[in-house]
Formats: structure tokens, C-alpha cells, sequence
């Protein structure tokens, strides 16, 4: 039974043992609260656990990676950035083919507090020259994108999701997973909104009672922080004139950022970035921090309406 | 310089004697050097095997030159991208299981700095090396006795080390790394005890650069 994007990342993985007989599952005392043990227990040779080691469990795989297998590194999300400067001179250095899940990621370690709650690692792997970022919406766009970094994209990818709380969110929506490509659930033209992961939920309520308001809202799922879609960016800028990110994360580099280095260069549009500031705290579930640190339908709703106070240049002929 | 001279001798005796090159992964041997600021060393010696052209050595360091400061996989000849301490060993680790689960005939060398095994990473990679039985796994210390800021014994005392690794598992060889036949010994007893094995090769920094020998000093002044 999947119920979350972890269990969706083992059901996948242990899917794909069979058909990859190069794919190797890598990780480090968190087999089970990363769902890596559900590769594991098929395939028991092939399932590497280092021990509570994360700087070496991602040089491990890099070593594995250029001998010809090809590793997944499940991890917390929050204790693969320990290994930041081995995923920089190592795994991004050599361009190897490591593909790195982090679990537990935004709030969604709830209950742990902000130890856990890794809420910098888009920024931090962003900036890594040759790593893709990836930040699935929920279990339907693990099950989308997944298979497709493991089998077909080469070199190492950051992919992020969360522990538990996966609301179902792309289900109704029709795209093949393509790395680089962003997708455009509704269809708007006062304002768009741009998110990825499980808060993207938030995005498509507020657009819809922007709706009942008569204002044209698209909602755009980032699930390419990097390589990031310019031409859809830069389109969506045109045409809606305004922009809202949406991020389960650090306002600080993490989709706002990205999303506008793109529009300041492209189209130069006015944007408010939705994201926290600070570090997590325990809270009994996931909605809660949303709500405490402003990630919810209210704040992008209240953003939509200041923007729109703005005076904007859209291209009326895009 | 210092750290280049002090493991010459072990990097001659590798390259020349133990290594065994081929495309094919599994069944070659990999040559990681950890300590990467002794990339001076390695260039050397694979201008000396042919690997590189001898004319590129001088220009080491230079925009133009393939030769970096240290170790970068687009050199020929260069198995891992070293230049953070520490990181070598856990690579290894990778290869050598990789090669093992496969039951191809490589060997995974690698080259450290007594300096570095001040890294935590050293010890999670030789923990997790011994538990994996990697038998095709030899790795060479080389101890100048200094490290950045000076004497290891005044910046961080080394001298448990080989205890150290033989308690977690390592089958532990101490040899002269300037003298050839006690190197080559020491490898030859370490490739045929069927376990992990390290080499502390006793080596004096700067060595055969009498101005620098057996001192911290980089270069002649």
C-alpha cells in the first residue's frame, strides 16, 4: 500500500531491481524510515548499508558509480547536506551517475522539529554545477519521474520528498515526466503560481477561489527546480505579468530564487516569494507548520491580491 | 614538494610494478591518491609510463596545462578527483565492493597522507571496509610526520593509528616508504593475506631535496 512518496520511492526502486541489474541502493541506518529496505529485502546483495556515515556513504557510491553500477543514495534529506562538499568535489566534480533521494524533507518530519526538518537543501544541492534537482508533487509524480532519473537520466540528481503527509495533488493531470520540463496544471493569465512538492496543494486551492474572485490564476508544478524550464518561465511572465512562488523551504535560494533568475533575465516581472524564514519547530502535523510559518492558501491568496495592485507589462503579444 | 618527495617511492613502486591498466573496469586496477596534493608525484609517473606527455610537467599549474594542482579525473591516467582530504578511502571502498560483487580480478590502491586520517570520514570508510571482507582493497600511508601547520606530533599526535586500524580489522603493515625492496614486501605480504590491508610506510618529508628534507618547508627558497 503506498501511502507516501517514500513508500512510492521503494515500491519503484524495488521494481526497477529486477529489469537494472547494475542498480545498487545505498544508504546509511535509515533503510526503513527511507523505505530503501523495500529494495533491500529483494534484493539483499545488491542493498548497501554503510552505518550511521553520510560523508561516506555518498564517496561509497561515487566509488560504485564509476565502476560501473548505479547507485541510489536514500538518505533524510536534512543529513545528506552533512555531505555537501562530497557531493561538490566528488559526485558533482566527476559528473557520476548517483541519483540521491532525499527523505523527510520541508515539514514533513513534523514531530523531530528543526534538526530535521531540512529546509536549505534545494539551495544547497542547487548550486552544485552538473546535479539536476527534483522535487516530485506527490506519490503520482514519483511514480511519473522516477523511473525515468533512474533508467534514462546519466549523471547524479538530487530528488527530493517528503516523510508522510502526500496529499494527492497531479493525479487528475495528464504529463509524461521529462527532466528539465515544468508543467502547467491550470491554465490563468492575471497571475501565475509556481511550486513543487506536497505545498503545491495550497497553490491549486487559492487559484481556484482566486477564481470565484474573477481572477485568472495558473498554477505551475515546478518538479524541475534544475535544469530549470526557461521558456515556460519566461512565457508564463509574458502572458500573467505576475508571479508567486511557492516553496516548502528557505526563501533564500531555494524555487523563488531560481524561478527569478530566470524572469530578472528573461522578463522582468514583479514576484512574491511564499517560503519560510527561520528555522522549523515540532508541531503535531505537517498542515500546522504550513500554517504557522504562512505556507497555506490564505498567504498566496493575500500575495495574489497585492500583486495585482501593481501596475505590470505583459506582452500582449505573446 | 615536501609531501610530492615523501611519496615518491611508493607511487614508483606502485605504478611501475602493481598496477594493471585496461578499459575494463572490473578487471584493472584503480589508483587513488587521497592525498591529492601530492599530484606531482602521480604526474610524474605517468609521463614516465607514457601516459601523459613528458613536455606537459612543466607546464603543471599553468591555464593551458591538462595538469591541475591536484588530481582531476580529465587527466589521463587519473582515477578519482582528489584534493579534499579524506574522501579517497570511502571511493575505494565503492570500487572495491563493486569488483568484488562482480568477481572481477581489480584491486583498488590507495594513497594517504598520515595528515589526513585527522578526517572523521577515514573512519567511517575503514569501518565499513572491514565489515564488507574487501580483500582487493590495499591502502599506503605515507608518514612524513607533517601535516598544514606543522609536526603531526604537535598538531595532532598519529602514533595510534596502526593500532587503530588493526583493532577495527585491518591487517596492518609498517615498512621504509623510501626503500624499494621493503615496500614491495610489504605489498606482496599485504595482496596475499586475503584481508584489508594497510601499509604505514615511514617516509621523511621532503626527502632527497636537502634544503626541505625532513622540514615543512614547500619549496627551496
Amino acid at each position: 500500500m503506498i501511502e507516501s512518496m517514500r513508500d512510492a520511492v521503494g515500491m519503484v526502486l524495488s521494481e526497477l531491481g529486477s529489469e537494472l541489474d547494475d542498480l545498487v541502493v545505498v544508504t546509511a541506518d535509515v533503510g526503513r524510515a527511507t523505505r530503501a529496505y523495500m529494495f533491500g529485502k529483494k534484493y539483499p546483495s545488491r542493498y548497501f548499508n554503510v552505518g550511521i556515515a553520510e560523508q561516506h556513504l555518498i564517496s561509497f557510491a561515487a566509488g560504485l558509480a564509476a565502476v560501473g553500477a548505479r547507485p541510489v543514495v536514500c538518505a533524510f534529506s536534512m543529513f545528506l547536506m552533512r555531505a555537501w562538499e562530497q557531493i561538490r568535489n566528488t559526485v558533482g566534480r566527476m559528473n557520476l551517475n548517483v541519483k540521491m533521494v532525499g527523505t523527510h524533507a520541508g515539514f514533513s518530519d513534523h514531530a523531530d522539529g528543526s534538526s530535521h526538518q531540512s529546509l536549505e537543501d534545494i539551495a544547497l544541492m542547487r548550486t552544485i554545477h552538473n546535479i539536476s534537482v527534483v522535487v516530485p508533487a506527490d506519490v503520482k509524480d514519483v511514480l511519473r519521474s522516477l523511473p525515468v532519473i533512474v533508467k534514462d537520466v546519466k549523471g547524479p540528481v538530487y530528488y527530493r520528498v517528503g516523510r508522510d503527509y502526500t496529499p494527492s495533488i497531479t493525479d487528475n493531470y495528464d504529463y509524461e515526466y521529462e527532466l528539465g520540463k515544468a508543467y502547467i496544471l491550470e491554465e490563468g493569465y492575471d497571475i501565475a503560481i509556481m511550486s513543487a512538492g506536497p505545498v503545491l496543494l495550497e497553490s491549486l486551492v487559492a487559484a481556484k477561489e482566486l477564481k470565484r474572485l474573477g481572477i485568472s490564476v495558473a498554477v505551475v508544478n515546478l518538479i524541475n527546480i534544475k535544469p530549470i524550464d526557461e521558456v515556460l518561465i519566461e512565457s508564463m511572465a509574458r502572458k500573467c505579468g505576475r508571479i508567486i512562488t511557492v516553496e516548502e523551504h528557505a526563501i533564500y535560494g531555494g524555487i523563488g530564487s531560481a524561478v527569478a533568475e530566470v524572469v530578472t533575465q528573461k522578463y522582468p516581472v514583479p514576484m512574491k516569494f511564499i517560503g519560510v524564514v527561520g528555522y522549523g519547530k515540532s508541531a503535531k502535523n505537517v498542515k500546522e507548520l504550513w500554517n504557522y510559518y504562512g505556507l497555506n492558501s490564505e498567504a498566496i491568496m493575500k500575495a495574489s491580491l497585492e500583486l495585482l495592485k501593481l501596475d505590470v507589462n505583459i506582452d500582449e503579444t505573446n | 614538494m615536501g609531501s610530492t618527495l615523501s611519496c615518491i617511492e611508493i607511487l614508483t613502486v606502485l605504478v611501475s610494478k602493481y598496477i594493471r591498466r585496461s578499459s575494463d573496469k572490473l578487471n584493472r586496477d584503480w589508483l587513488i591518491l587521497s592525498k591529492g596534493h601530492a599530484a606531482p608525484a602521480l604526474y610524474v609517473l605517468l609521463a614516465e609510463v607514457g601516459i601523459i606527455p613528458r613536455e606537459e610537467l612543466v607546464k603543471i599549474q599553468s591555464i593551458n596545462s591538462i595538469l591541475q594542482g591536484h588530481p582531476d579525473i580529465s587527466i589521463p591516467g587519473v582515477d578519482m578527483s582528489t584534493g579534499s582530504l579524506g574522501q579517497g578511502l570511502s571511493f575505494a571502498v565503492g570500487i572495491a565492493t563493486w569488483i568484488k560483487f562482480k568477481g572481477g580480478y581489480g584491486r583498488v590502491y590507495v594513497i594517504m597522507g598520515d595528515g589526513e586520517q585527522d578526517e572523521g570520514q577515514v573512519w567511517e570508510a575503514m569501518t565499513d571496509a572491514v565489515r564488507r571482507g574487501l580483500d582487493n582493497l590495499l591502502v599506503i600511508i605515507d608518514v612524513n610526520d607533517y601535516q598544514l601547520d606543522g609536526k603531526t606530533s604537535e598538531v595532532k599526535p598519529k602514533h595510534y593509528m596502526p593500532l587503530i586500524w588493526k583493532t577495527v580489522g585491518w591487517e596492518v603493515f609498517v615498512c621504509d616508504g623510501h626503500d624499494i625492496i621493503s615496500l614491495i614486501n610489504s605489498i606482496d605480504n599485504a595482496l596475499s593475506c586475503g584481508r584489508p590491508s594497510v601499509i604505514f610506510a615511514k617516509t621523511v618529508r621532503g626527502r632527497g631535496l636537502k634544503p626541505i628534507e625532513g622540514t615543512e618547508l614547500q619549496r627551496v627558497e
